[in-house]
């Protein structure tokens, strides 16, 4: 269906600039390295537009997203000039910003301010604004809320056992205890009862991304940010206390998720989730939408919404797109910027069932009808979250050092999942590595 | 390379010669090639690395900056995980290429023995062999999975405990190493396979007329007959099981925690990870370095039987 | 070595094998499998065997991903890796076989480059080909970035140790009272080498050249630096299917398959020859 709907605007894309393309005997060359996968499938046909429109030849080249980030820093560092447009996490802006890895498009973008003030204020605080300047925009978002299978919340008779258990009423939760309570809660065995059903395979409280890969300190960031702390303090330490806390609750938690949780990372939850195996998940990205959704033609009776995390804060995660300083064509490299950043590629990548950063998609009516809930449904959830959020940065995205920090940080905190050192050790050797990297304190800029 | 011309050999060592160039040069001009690859590929980034390891190497702090002295080899000897990535490769190495060998040898025995459908034992067997530890991984991943995977399920039917294979960091590293058991004892097996075969028939049928027991003719004639075949392949298994990296990669990219991370894998870490070149080329060296010292022991006897060989006539 | 049979223990035997056969086969055959299933039975709890098979995984992998442009990557460089490696090596290893060139030292020193771990090189290779890229005979050579060329003469560098390693023992298994006689008979030293030392390798060349091709096919890191889109092989080109919806478990099983697939039919080809190939060299090691 998605693929229609992709080949119908692509075709629409193609006949409205026919005309342009015959004109254009030179085009501009340049390469966008970007992250494999469907969302950049759709975007790759729309950038057949921009072609067509500038008289511009642009390559996509799809890399997957754990070697995204090593393999545009060597060709960086080897001023190659091979990618122009490049892909960057929101941690990882400050390091190729301070590096003079990108080049700033404060002054590109002084003429396009209505652009740059649609993004969701506080997408653009976290993924596009350091030192005062504009580093190019965010084309997708995956700012984390949770998942979690309303239909089990809205049930009688476990509303009325969780009371009879817990004293207060099951609903989704508001406070890190209670998504604690209703992980414990749901966790049964094959052979008990879910919704007064016999289960056929044991059922988890919630699905944790706890393997090897830069997520679980995506999860932690949930319930770190919501008790007032970060992971740098204003000195550029890490607030020991403060992660082992949380790190100790989440640990709590493993107890009521598959054991994969030790091994996987949210595709794997995802798959938990649409296979009937677990109740809700921890902070979690809400892009994941259209998947997480297919849980309710798998499960019978399911029903799944997109919340806002306990505490209302949770990972705010962008890719942003930004143009290399090592590039040959940098205008022509900004301009595709704001063209896939733009409200006309964004507002069909919505239709496609991408996560936005525009407010002005993001609050369209017209994805927010029951006929949408199928690709956009997580939207009304991801603005409320901005609302929630407004206001907030993270450190971790205000230091040079964040994208080295944020590659590492999960080893000790799986580390201590796994059981193999103590939640203390796990926070003090975290304090240690990001010292080691920053060499000291990690300098934050404001 | 045909830069030889072939009237100018006419004569050689054997036949006292006439013009043309002495066996010394021909023999120069044989390993040319191979020799200008090795010094332009191995050396000249051996050096790089080696000044590297003198001086401050933050990349993506932009380019390789002043000399620091030994600085980068006192932080990489004071390093914890660096020696910890050393010991988890010995533990892998040991594991792996012990119980390789004995799987190895073992099969070898087994199909030896077979006489019906040879041909497509072997070629099964060699399955393993022609795939990518990089894809396969993958699907050991899948297989080892305690929701989806079907070893856990298997076990579950049998009413037998189903470990968390790659997520309890007590067994990570066994996993690991049953994978690369999975895919390298073919190799092993093969190998020892066409060596067993090759044994000369006379000593075996001798030992029989004196009616030497089969665990005697087993440890007096077939392994010493089959010592140096075996040796090559440890030797070979043991330098690629130090130097293992996809199947780590692709399995539990070193962890739990750091469970599995083995010496290679701390240095993708080191050096494309956090792009600390400082200190990625100074464990490198020094990794370098210990293999070499190992392998002059373990290369000296292949080599010694090598060039007694070339001696020869 | 037929010896007397008893029935219990040959079914003890068989038996055995069969286990074994099973340990190593099962991972690829599930693989396989997946490659014919429909998403929906993919990532199940209990596993399932039974499905109705479908070729929509490999019309994603061939079609939408294009694979065979891997595919065809794959196969020039590894297939130009292994002929250079196997000529080059022939060349050497005949030398230090005969001429005991080095007396030993020079053959330590390039078995021992294999001990190079190859994270601690990638960067300078980088930069080298970076640069050598930009020059005339760079340019002519492919050698440059996404090059075939710069792959190439990374997958000769690593496998030229071993592949002589293994072809120096099976040149020594040639006797040189042959040579010798071809040379009275007035050939000269490398009309000697190509007409009879050559052909008589022939099975070692051949062992040489298989997992010379297996260790290229299936290479990945420098594949992975070294290239971005123009020269990248399968074992990158399988990358492209991690996404952002996660793995695409069934593409990446059709993938694989393909992959794996001309390996197969070469091995499988091949194998006859390689036995007597590593008889051969393994008689005395």
């Amino acid at each position: 269906m998605r693929k229609s709907l992709a080949s119908a605007s692509l075709l629409a894309l193609l006949s409205a600039g026919g005309a342009f393309a015959q004109e254009c005997a030179d085009p501009v060359e340049i390469t966008w390295s970007t992250i494999a996968g469907f969302y950049t499938d759709a975007m790759a046909n729309f950038v057949k537009s921009f072609e067509d429109d500038n008289c511009a030849k642009v390559t996509v080249v799809n890399i997957d997203n754990s070697q995204l980030y090593n393999k545009q820093v060597i060709e960086m560092v080897g001023q190659t000039g091979a990618y122009d447009v490049v892909t960057l996490e929101t941690a990882e802006k400050a390091e190729f910003a301070e590096n003079g890895f990108i080049l700033p498009m404060t002054d590109f973008f002084a003429d396009k301010q209505e652009l740059l003030n649609d993004v969701s204020p506080t997408l653009r605080a976290m993924t596009v604004e350091y030192k005062g300047d504009v580093w190019g925009l965010p084309y997708y978002t995956y700012t984390a809320g949770m998942f979690i299978r309303q239909d089990l919340i809205d049930d009688a008779g476990e509303q009325a056992a969780f009371k009879a258990k817990y004293g207060y009423d099951l609903a989704d939760p508001t406070t890190w205890e209670q998504h604690r309570d209703i992980a414990e809660f749901f966790t049964r065995k094959a052979g008990e009862t879910l919704k007064g059903e016999v289960l056929t395979k044991d059922f988890y409280g919630v699905g944790l991304m706890a393997g090897p890969f830069p997520e679980i300190q995506d999860e932690l960031s949930a319930p770190l940010w919501g008790m007032g702390s970060d992971w740098l303090t204003a000195e550029g330490t890490v607030p020991v206390d403060d992660v082992e806390k949380v790190l100790g609750e989440y640990v709590e938690e493993l107890k009521f998720a598959p054991p994969a949780a030790l091994t996987v990372t949210y595709d794997g939850v995802m798959n938990q989730m649409k296979d009937c195996q677990i109740a809700m998940t921890h902070g979690f990205f809400l892009d994941q939408w259209p998947n997480a959704v297919k849980t309710e033609d798998n499960c019978p009776g399911a029903k799944v919404a997109a919340i806002e995390a306990p505490g209302k804060k949770a990972y705010v995660g962008g890719f942003l797109l930004a143009v290399s300083s090592s590039s040959a064509q940098p205008d022509m490299a900004m301009k595709f910027v704001a063209h896939i950043g733009g409200y006309e590629i964004q507002k069909q990548f919505a239709e496609l069932g991408g996560a936005s950063t525009l407010t002005s998609v993001l609050t369209d009516p017209a994805f927010a009808t029951s006929e949408r809930r199928a690709t956009n449904g997580q939207y009304a959830t991801l603005n409320m979250i901005f609302d929630s959020m407004s206001g907030f940065s993270s450190n971790l995205f205000k230091t040079p050092f964040g994208a080295k920090i944020y590659n590492t940080m999960q080893i000790p905190l799986q580390a201590a999942a796994a059981g193999q050192i103590t939640v203390r050790e796990a926070a003090e050797q975290l304090a240690a590595d990001v010292a080691k990297i920053c060499g000291g304190p990690c300098p934050i800029a404001n | 390379m045909s830069a030889a011309p072939e009237s100018a050999g006419l004569a050689g060592s054997p036949p006292p010669g006439k013009s043309g160039m002495s066996d010394r040069w021909f023999s120069i001009l044989l390993i040319a090639p191979a020799m200008l690859i090795t010094l332009i590929f191995a050396i000249l980034p051996l050096i790089q690395a080696l000044d590297v390891t003198f001086r401050m190497g933050d990349l993506s702090r932009g380019k390789i900056g002043d000399y620091v002295g030994l600085t980068n080899y006192r932080i990489v000897f004071a390093d914890n995980q660096f020696w910890q990535a050393g010991w988890v490769t010995l533990k892998f190495t040991v594991v792996a290429v012990g119980l390789e060998m004995i799987l190895g040898v073992a099969i070898a025995f087994l199909l030896h023995g077979a006489t019906f459908a040879k041909g497509i034992t072997r070629s099964l067997l060699i399955l393993p062999l022609a795939t990518s530890a990089a894809v396969t991984g993958l699907f050991w991943r899948y297989l080892y999975d305690t929701q989806f995977g079907v070893l856990n399920w298997v076990l579950g039917l049998l009413g037998l405990p189903e470990p968390n294979w790659l997520g309890d960091y007590t067994i990570a590293l066994w996993s690991v190493v049953l994978f690369d058991i999975w895919q390298w004892t073919p190799f092993v097996a093969l190998i020892a396979l066409a060596g067993l075969q090759a044994l000369p028939k006379e000593p075996f049928e001798a030992a029989e007329l004196d009616g030497a027991s089969k665990w005697r003719v087993l440890t007096t004639l077939t392994f010493p007959l089959l010592k140096p075949v075996l040796f090559l392949v440890l030797v070979l298994r043991t330098i690629d099981c130090v130097r293992l990296y996809d199947a780590v990669a692709v399995l539990t990219r070193g962890g739990p925690g750091t469970a599995t991370e083995t010496m290679t894998f701390y240095l993708y870490r080191t050096g494309l990870k956090l792009f600390r070149m400082d200190y990625a080329s100074t464990m490198a060296v020094f990794f370098l370095y210990v293999m070499l010292v190992a392998a002059v022991f373990a290369l000296t006897p292949l080599l010694k039987q090598f060039t007694d060989r070339a001696k020869e006539a | 070595m037929q010896r007397k049979t008893s029935i219990p223990l040959e079914v003890l035997r068989y038996g055995a094998i069969f286990l074994v056969l099973g340990f190593f086969v099962f991972p690829i055959f599930w693989m396989v499998l997946t490659s014919f299933k429909p998403e929906s039975a993919i990532m199940v709890s209990p596993p399932r065997f039974l499905f109705t098979p479908t070729l929509d995984n490999y019309y994603h992998a061939i079609v939408d991903k294009n694979f065979f442009f891997y595919i065809k990557n794959t196969l020039i460089i590894s297939v130009i890796s292994t002929a250079i490696v196997v000529f080059i090596g022939s060349l050497a290893a005949y030398s230090f076989a005969r001429y005991n060139v080095g007396d030993g030292h020079i053959l330590f020193f390039i078995l021992s480059t294999k001990m190079m771990p190859a994270i601690a090189v990638i960067l300078p290779y980088f930069l080298i080909f970076r640069d050598v890229g930009k020059t005339a005979v760079g340019k002519a050579l492919h050698l440059g970035l996404d090059q075939h060329g710069a792959l190439i003469v990374s997958y000769v560098m690593f496998n030229l140790p071993f592949a002589i390693w293994l072809l120096v023992s099976f040149f020594q298994d040639i006797p040189r009272s042959l040579e010798h006689s071809a040379r009275l008979d007035g050939l000269s030293r490398l009309q000697v080498l190509r007409k009879v030392t050559f052909p008589l390798a022939a099975p070692g060349i051949a062992v040489t050249a298989v997992f010379t091709l297996i260790f290229c096919w299936n290479e990945f890191l420098f594949a992975y630096i070294l290239t971005r889109k123009l020269a990248s092989t399968v074992t990158v080109g399988v990358e492209s299917f991690f996404t952002l919806q996660g793995i695409l478990w069934g593409p990446v099983a059709a993938a694989a398959t393909i992959s794996v697939a001309p390996m197969l039919v070469f091995v499988l080809v091949m194998q006859r020859y390689m036995v007597r190939g590593l008889t051969f060299g393994a008689v005395r090691g």
